[in-house]
């Protein structure tokens, strides 16, 4: 008996209860419909605003748009440009490591560059002359050894006298392929004159070679 | 002590007769007969020479490398007044009281004209330099101060074989195994073989 009051109390209170939660999820509803219901007026309305601003302002490109003023865009594009200049100026470096020495040349492409040099072909003509004699071409290869005294010179290139001698030293020196130490006497080959004479029997040796092919 | 307060010696001299005032295998620079010279004094004691008359610089301000030659030989004519400081212990003995037929051969009119213009030569040279004495006690080799096209002082500082040349167009320093040109854009040092050249073009070529 005491059981069965216990659970007709219980039924009772439990269907008190459910009565409650439904009155509170009715109302809980209702706000929310609210709720919702002014949203959407929100929403409708940012985009009615949306729709009107974009009317009015220009289409933009894709993207993140930051207006940073003038100023920092010339800051970026010196920067970018100091860049871009340091970068081009490595590169136009060309470091040569031979048997014989580094050799660095400050830009790449050297015969570009010689192309670019306005060429005096009288002077060019002269030098040419100049190395265009089989003595003086001689001259050039015993020097080629270091610095000698003219009668050193003499001696290893007996077939001529020693007045020919120096008129093809003076030759040779007025073009800059050869200088004297005035003090003591001896001649020296210069950067140019030895050069020019590895330039002209590498090109003798290429003909010679193209010749035989 | 700094030395700012030179004198010059009243006495105008000549040579007696052709001089080497420096010869190394590098350079030489020589004086004729009949120059004329007075003396640069400090404390009463005489330090150097300005001469003026016929006189020669040959100076091979050239180095050698693997590459080939660098440099070139100066010769310049001494025609006009020139500067000496040093070691004139042998150079006073060929030289004998100038007499006024010296003097005009050489278009002055007389001994002031002569010290006139030597002193406006040591003050061009001594200007704006501070020196010490003991730097001139002849232990610091010879100096010389030549005119140049430009109104400017070249000056070569000789001891032994060490040497230093500064000229309008130029530098040149040699001491033994160590060699430094820089002339008409060029660079070029050398050291115990081991040469850097910088051409004109910019162009850096290395030899070990």
């Amino acid at each position: 008996m005491f059981i069965y009051v216990v659970f007709y109390l219980t039924t009772i209170k439990l269907k008190t209860i459910c009565v409650k939660l439904r009155s509170m999820r009715i109302e809980l509803s209702e706000d929310l419909n609210e709720e919702m219901e002014k949203l959407k007026e929100e929403i409708a309305d940012l985009k009615e605003q949306f729709r009107n601003f974009m009317e009015r302002e220009p289409k933009r490109r894709r993207g993140i748009h930051i207006d940073v003023g003038d100023r920092v865009h010339d800051y970026i594009e010196d920067v970018m440009e100091g860049v871009a200049e340091g970068i081009h100026g490595e590169l136009e470096k060309s470091i040569f490591i031979g048997p014989r020495g580094i050799k660095i040349l400050k830009e790449r492409p050297y015969h570009r560059r010689e192309d670019k040099i306005e060429v005096s072909f009288p002077k060019v003509a002269e030098v040419m002359s100049a190395l265009g004699h089989e003595h003086r071409l001689g001259i050039l290869s015993e020097l080629m050894s270091g610095g000698k005294y003219i009668n050193e010179l003499q001696e290893k290139l007996s077939e001529i006298t020693t007045s020919t001698l120096s008129s093809h030293l003076n030759v040779l020196e007025e073009v800059g392929l050869v200088v004297q130490e005035k003090v003591r006497g001896r001649y020296l080959i210069t950067i140019p004159g030895r050069t020019a004479y590895k330039m002209a029997r590498r090109v003798t040796r290429f003909l010679e070679r193209r010749n035989e092919k | 002590m700094i030395w700012q307060k030179y004198e010059l010696d009243e006495e105008v001299l000549k040579a007696t007769e052709d001089m080497k005032l420096w010869q190394t295998e590098k350079g030489i620079i020589e004086i004729s007969s009949s120059t004329l010279g007075t003396a640069i004094k400090l404390d009463n004691r005489r330090k150097g020479y300005v001469f003026h008359g016929h006189g020669k610089l040959l100076l091979d301000a050239i180095v050698e490398t693997e590459e080939g030659a660098i440099g070139k030989s100066i010769e310049k004519e001494l025609n006009e007044s020139f500067l000496m400081l040093g070691d004139i212990e042998e150079i006073q003995q060929h030289l004998t009281k100038a007499s006024k037929e010296d003097l005009s051969k050489m278009g002055y009119e007389n001994q002031q004209g002569f010290i006139a213009r030597a002193e406006d030569l040591c003050d061009q040279f001594f200007k704006k330099r501070v020196h010490y004495d003991k730097r001139f006690n002849g232990d610091y080799g010879l100096i010389f101060a030549f005119l140049n096209e430009a109104g400017k002082l070249d000056i070569l500082v000789a001891k032994g074989s060490k040497l230093v040349y500064k000229a309008m167009d130029m530098l040149f320093v040699s001491n033994e195994g160590k060699v430094v040109l820089k002339s008409q854009g060029e660079v070029v040092c050398k050291k115990n073989g081991k040469s850097v050249i910088i051409n004109q073009d910019e162009s850096v070529i290395i030899k070990k």
